[in-house]
């Protein structure tokens, strides 16, 4: 199994952090591509961030009330390693509807 | 012309700036999305009316609204309120006013496909969900369309009309000279339509004027349709949810602990409260 974290992703308009308000998934759930994953509040707006990732939750970030700033953790999910390897090539799956999307950190290792 | 908005035969989504038909002699111009579910529950479409100085795109998609519809089946019909996203933003005070547009969303409903309700048929008619000034439109497109409407969902709704009550001229005066603006509920909206740059400011104050002059007074027309009222218990703008529920021959309530006017939106029990609700007969 390999581990993939992701950011806090720009939520465009210049906005630099955003408040959890509510985890819809928590660790040891296994989630889909797409499902609603955490709900979070901007200065301009509520969103409800997408799964970037099928896997398994790991850890999330932050609890309600909590603040995240872009581009710090957010959540780590654990997946086969063979799968690990298709992050960053074309989905298979639909892509999301929203206009906010997470994407992969950068293995820093 | 601008293109048309076609009912759907296939799943997916089908974009367009208004219809082919005019309203009192104009086009209204307003974006218009339809999205089709993948497995159709077979039920009525839904309109989603979003609030003053938001959007659908704010309003329904990303808070979640669009997919969780989607999933549970349900045909969505997004629209941007004139002067608001990707609507277009008409010079005319008129084109403003809450009774024209309930004729333009009659207009669109019609032409997207919603048929009057019929005895046993769970398909015809149309389901409503509003929020804030858009839960006005839907308490009075409901009670003046009781032929087409079937269930309404009014979202941090109220039986006053902070809009009407907005202070235009303090507004105007703050915009051009910068002098604070002495009235809280005028200053936090135009703090509202600031927030986002994508906002015709302009515009958005040409829809208080028109507001004004047609002020929200729910006893005027009282929609008998099933109604859930919905609001955060930290709402303050939605404090009259009560009054405006007790008017209602059918209406329900449901506060969503720990949120506001602002963030209610993304509330999981909200949505799934909405969909539950328009799913009954």
């Amino acid at each position: 199994m390999a581990e993939i974290s992701f950011p806090l992703p720009d939520l465009g308009e210049g906005l630099i952090d955003a408040t959890i308000l509510e985890w819809l998934v928590a660790p040891g759930d296994q989630v889909e591509r797409n499902q609603p994953m955490v709900e979070v509040e901007t200065t301009k707006s509520a969103l409800e961030l997408p799964s970037p990732q099928a896997g398994r939750v790991v850890r999330t970030y932050g609890e309600p009330g909590q603040s995240i700033k872009v581009g710090e953790p957010l959540i780590i999910f654990s997946v086969p390693d063979d799968s690990a390897g298709i992050v960053g090539t074309v989905p298979m799956e639909e892509a999301p509807r929203r206009r906010v999307r997470l994407t992969a950190r950068p293995d820093e290792d | 012309m601008s293109e048309t908005t076609q009912p759907a035969a296939a799943h997916g989504r089908h974009y367009g700036t208004s219809s082919a038909h005019t309203v009192e002699g104009t086009d209204p111009h307003l974006h218009v999305e339809v999205h089709e579910p993948e497995h159709d529950a077979g039920l009525r479409p839904i309109l989603l009316l979003h609030g003053f100085a938001s959007n659908s795109a704010l309003n329904w998609v990303d808070s979640g609204w669009l997919n969780a519809l989607l999933t549970a089946g349900r045909r969505i019909i997004l629209v941007d309120l004139p002067g608001h996203g990707r609507s277009s933003a008409p010079d005319d005070v008129d084109a403003y006013s809450p009774s024209r547009i309930r004729a333009d969303l009659l207009q669109l409903a019609t032409d997207v496909g919603a048929r009057p309700l019929r005895n046993g048929d769970p398909a015809s008619g149309l389901d409503l969900v509003g929020y804030s000034f858009g839960s006005r439109l839907a308490w009075e497109f409901a009670a003046t369309q009781p032929e087409l409407v079937h269930r309404v969902v009014l979202g941090g709704p109220s039986s006053t009309d902070p809009l009407a009550a907005f202070d235009l001229a303090a507004a105007t005066n703050y915009l051009a000279t910068g002098t604070p603006i002495a009235d809280e509920s005028t200053a936090s909206l135009l703090r509202m339509a600031q927030a986002l740059p994508a906002n015709n400011i302009f515009a958005l104050l040409a829809l208080v004027e028109a507001v004004s002059s047609e002020p929200f007074d729910p006893a005027e027309a009282i929609p008998n349709q099933p109604l859930l009222l919905i609001a955060g218990d930290r709402d303050e703008r939605a404090s009259t949810m009560d009054a405006l529920a007790a008017l209602a021959p059918h209406a329900q309530q449901q506060e969503i602990r720990g949120r506001n006017h602002i963030n209610v939106v993304t509330s999981r029990a909200f949505k799934t409260a909405a969909i539950e609700f328009l799913a009954a007969d």
